[in-house]
């Protein structure tokens, strides 16, 4: 088969010395930026762009990538350790891997997050090898209704992460769609509660609300009962998963590599939407939903393969399409311009060379995350040990830069502050936060879509019924409601 | 007389010509301008659009060729929101007139300006100091399909005998709306718009079937265009362009010259930055653009250069005029009173 | 009537009604803005909508809290001024890195973490908020390249 020799020219781009230490670069630097709270794969690229201007354009594109899929690696670090996300895609991670953490299954954890991502990874680079043009193919038919829909199936499933009462549920997802709803309507230009501010119109960021309502608010929580010891109270249990943890992830691993890798493909996906929409799915299928923000390891397992996956589903439409799913692969794209590279369907047949290439060192650099991942398992935990009060007060600056590298912009400071506060209060009062933060995020992309959709339709709303994968989408939406109405009575309300 | 063809021959010529003496002379007249305590740390080139896109990758290639002539160094930032906006309000308003802020940025925020920003800020308080580019818009068809080989005349007719089923991806609020709006009051044409956030999110849904006709750049329906996803069927400019001769001009197809819409990309300062700054970082883009690798890497992307702003003496007034036009079509349709 | 005069509870109350008037305020808001256009929503109909969840919610919770007690525990004394001193560390922060650029107002705030909440030693405190300031910057502005903001002394 023609990708098999396409592959085996790839790897033997990749595997000259040039290449692998720029591969491994990309892989320290994307696991760091991980790690760090709020810096995030698109702050990171944004900044080391320029460094590529040097390499060839291999060298230069492989470690880009290699960042942006070692940032999905290490983002879940933190998230488990202290309850604060290394980056938006791993805010997931922090409701059940701190939890374990918590139960002295930090490691555990850390472990099973690893290897999720790299199995999904690998799959998701896999499938890339073999069906990357039929994919981006059909993946570029999806357009306003299908997106709508998708977005509507991902707002039910938040509703199946509600873990409380489901009427202050249904208020924290109003609230993110409130929220969302500030600052400049992208489908007509105008202005909406701004009230004439400029930091306003820009919207609220999405890194300083995740930070300030799952960092800072953790902080809080824990400053009100530590004194002068570890975070974790428990005595760490061994670093490894068991053969437990193991049986019970193996299956939402390879869900969440599937559900993640078809997220990636659709415009407005990617990481973020990929790993809220495993935890629902996980939550729903799970004999035991209950568990879930207990320290289910499939809590872990599912996103964090499913972030991974959604790297190289994303990554598709880049190289055999020319067209960006979201913002790290537009920054990817002009990367390619900048090398004098023109992206489009005629990439793969003009410049083999660097499709192959970047599709081999996406083998690699997953090994080498693996490899580079597993062994800090143990270091990672020894963070534990350190006394809160040191801690902290690190964690929280780190986590000011983070949120600073977004806009440059000292407002964002006052959001993070600002939602802290409110999280702070509000987990007071038993209100779930997870919802609030994925409505937030979905709902733009539903808005916009919708109203794209209406405007394409010479039949008004008919449109959503006339094409067939929105129908399909819309119709299980439903379903999924009924199902979660008649379970109610059991789930309390 | 095609002034596009004139523009590109000199610059051919200015590519086969021994560049050194050229560069030699840019480069002394930037060592003559430069200010003694300036600059001592990195300057900024803020972009307003988000990274990767195309006034990124101008900006990025910008500001290496600016780095390469003046030895300064340059981070370029990306200050993204509200469609430009925020970046444009960042750079009128907040940033320092100290000579290490540069905005590049395009006409786009002339209509911020004199519709969105509430009195905040004009665009007096950007003072242009380099010319870049231009790029015209460009109306793209599909390859498959019942519209596949309709020029823009057919397509318009079929928007009138049956309104409101062609769709035409748009930006809301600029001159993606604005094209659109002169066909349809010149010709009793209706289409249905949908909206997107930029181009080539257009573009995008039309090689998805999603929309008929999409309006973008160059730089983001090539790659589409040359795997025949796409094709290029009216151009918003008074001539050809020189890359795309084969496909006419909107005002061939439809009569008359004020289909013209392009974006024009330069670099601006806060007002109220030093003049001797200014003028050596204005010199350090001449420099930069007289480069003829950054030309060349221009020209791959599709832009032209326009000859009333490329020469230096010129530009201000130049960029006056289609400033006080553009304020015109607002006046006559009904936006600014 | 004496549970229903407890703070903690009044609190629960007094949020409900934050709930009440903020989606009643947003919902108003949102109709200026036009809810139906001709091509379908405008600006304004999600953000009514869920000013309406908003009312609607707080309204529900209002009247269920008459029956329901959840007291949340609030901090008291010693745990309070802790949490009070890591929100006025943080605020601290966000005023003053403008005119005090990023290492100052960072190495001022860590001082005031480090010693309000866990009363460590001056002489810790100071050491470590210079550490890891100085780590911070070179790390960011080093290695990833950021420019962090700098003080009227030019760092």
């Amino acid at each position: 088969m023609e990708a098999i020799g396409g592959l085996l020219t790839g790897f033997g781009i990749i595997v000259t010395l040039d290449n692998l230490f720029f591969c491994l670069l990309g892989s320290l630097i994307g696991t760091l930026v991980g790690v760090l709270p709020g810096v995030g794969p698109l702050a990171a690229l944004a900044l080391l762009l320029p460094i590529t201007f040097t390499m060839t354009p291999v060298g230069g594109m492989v470690m880009l990538a290699s960042i942006f899929y070692g940032a999905m690696y290490g983002g879940s670090t933190t998230s488990i350790l202290l309850n604060i996300p290394g980056e938006a895609a791993s805010v997931v991670t922090c409701l059940d891997g701190h939890q374990m953490a918590k139960q002295g299954r930090a490691g555990a954890a850390l472990g099973i997050a690893a290897i999720g991502s790299f199995v999904a990874g690998t799959l998701g680079v896999i499938v890339m090898t073999f069906f990357a043009p039929t994919i981006a193919a059909v993946a570029i038919r999806f357009g306003p209704p299908e997106n709508f829909a998708l977005m509507v199936l991902g707002i039910v499933c938040t509703l199946f992460m509600i873990t409380g009462s489901p009427v202050k549920g249904a208020l924290m997802v109003a609230l993110g769609f409130l929220t969302a709803a500030v600052g400049i309507d992208v489908v007509n230009g105008r202005e909406r509660f701004t009230f004439g501010s400029i930091d306003l119109s820009a919207g609220i960021e999405l890194l300083a609300v995740v930070i300030g309502l799952f960092g800072v608010t953790e902080v809080l929580n824990n400053v009100e009962r530590i004194v002068k010891s570890t975070l974790i109270a428990e005595r760490i249990r061994g670093l490894w998963p068991t053969l437990a943890d193991w049986k019970a992830s193996w299956r939402p691993m390879l869900r969440g590599s599937g559900l993640g890798f078809l997220l990636g493909l659709v415009p407005g996906g990617g990481p973020v939407t990929a790993s809220f929409m495993s935890y629902a799915l996980e939550k729903r299928l799970s004999a035991h939903p209950d568990g879930f923000g207990k320290g289910a390891i499939e809590g872990v397992a599912g996103p964090e393969s499913a972030n991974n996956a959604a790297v190289a589903g994303s990554i598709i439409p880049v190289l055999s399409l020319g067209i960006p799913s979201n913002a790290v692969t537009a920054l990817l794209l002009g990367a390619l311009v900048i090398h004098g590279v023109q992206p489009g369907p005629l990439f793969i047949t003009q410049r083999p060379d660097l499709f192959w290439g970047i599709v081999a060192s996406m083998y690699v650099g997953n090994v080498l995350l693996l490899l580079l991942n597993l062994p800090l398992v143990g270091l990672w935990v020894q963070f534990l040990r350190i006394p809160y009060r040191v801690l902290f007060p690190v964690v929280l600056l780190l986590s000011i830069v983070g949120v600073y590298s977004a806009n440059k912009n000292v407002f964002d400071l006052w959001v993070m502050l600002g939602f802290g506060v409110a999280g702070y209060v509000l987990s007071k009062l038993k209100y779930d936060l997870a919802p609030f933060v994925i409505a937030f995020v979905l709902a733009p992309l539903l808005e916009q879509s919708l109203r794209q959709s209406l405007a394409m339709s010479p039949d008004g709303a008919m449109i959503l019924v006339q094409r067939p994968a929105t129908a399909l989408m819309l119709v299980s939406s439903a379903i999924l409601v009924a199902l979660m109405a008649r379970r109610k009575p059991k789930g309390g309300s | 007389m095609k002034e596009n063809t004139i523009v590109l021959a000199l610059l051919s010529a200015l590519l086969v010509t021994p560049a050194a003496a050229q560069n030699d002379d840019a480069k002394a007249e930037l060592a003559r301008l430069k200010p003694n305590d300036f600059p001592t740390a990195p300057i900024e080139y803020t972009v307003v659009y988000p990274a990767g896109g195309g006034m990124d990758v101008t900006a990025r290639l910008l500001a290496k060729y600016v780095e390469k002539w003046s030895n300064d160094r340059i981070i370029v930032n990306n200050r993204t929101g509200g469609a430009g906006m925020v970046g444009h309000a960042y750079l009128a308003t907040q940033a320092k007139p100290d000579g290490y802020t540069v905005g590049i940025i395009a006409n786009l925020m002339w209509g911020d300006a004199m519709l969105r920003a509430q009195g905040r800020w004009t665009y007096a308080d950007l003072e242009p100091i380099g010319y870049l580019n231009s790029d015209a818009l460009t109306w793209v068809g599909p390859t498959e399909g019942p519209y596949k080989d309709m020029s823009v005349k057919q397509l318009v007719e079929t928007a009138k005998d049956k309104p409101g089923t062609l769709r035409v991806a748009t930006v809301p609020g600029s001159m993606w709306d604005y094209l659109i709006e002169q066909v349809e009051t010149n010709t009793g044409a209706k289409v249905l718009r949908v909206p997107f956030q930029g181009g080539g999110a257009g573009i995008n849904a039309l090689a998805g079937g999603n929309v008929d006709i999409a309006q973008g750049f160059y730089s983001e329906f090539r790659g589409l265009a040359d795997a025949g996803k796409v094709r290029p069927i009216g151009v918003a400019a008074s001539e050809r362009l020189s890359f795309l001769k084969d496909t006419p001009t909107i005002n061939e197809a439809l009569g008359g010259n004020e289909y013209q819409w392009f974006v024009i990309r330069f670099a601006v300062v806060p007002k109220g930055t030093p003049e001797d700054r200014k003028a050596y970082l204005g010199a350090a883009i001449r420099a930069a653009m007289k480069d003829p690798e950054l030309v060349a890497e221009y020209l791959k992307a599709g832009v032209y250069f326009d000859p009333k702003l490329a020469d230096p003496s010129r530009m201000q007034a130049n960029l006056n005029a289609y400033v006080e036009a553009e304020r015109a079509f607002y006046v006559k349709t009904g936006r600014l009173k | 009537m004496a549970a229903l005069l407890r703070p903690p509870v009044m609190f629960e109350r007094a949020i409900n009604a934050f709930w009440i008037l903020l989606g009643a305020a947003a919902a108003a808001y949102a109709w200026t803005l036009g809810l139906i256009g001709a091509s379908g929503p405008e600006s304004g109909l999600f953000p009514f909508l869920a000013g309406l969840i908003i009312m609607g919610a707080g309204v529900v919770l209002l009247l269920r809290s008459a029956s329901e007690n959840i007291v949340p525990d609030f901090p008291r004394g010693d745990a309070l001024w802790r949490v009070l001193g890591v929100i006025a560390g943080l605020a601290f922060m966000a005023i003053s890195i403008p005119f005090l650029g990023f290492a100052v107002a960072g190495f001022i705030t860590m001082v005031i973490l480090l010693r309000t909440v866990e009363k460590s030693s001056w002489w810790f405190s100071l050491a470590l908020a210079l550490v890891a300031i100085v780590v911070v910057v070179w790390l960011f502005g080093r290695i990833l390249g950021m420019a962090l903001p700098r003080g009227p002394w030019g760092w």
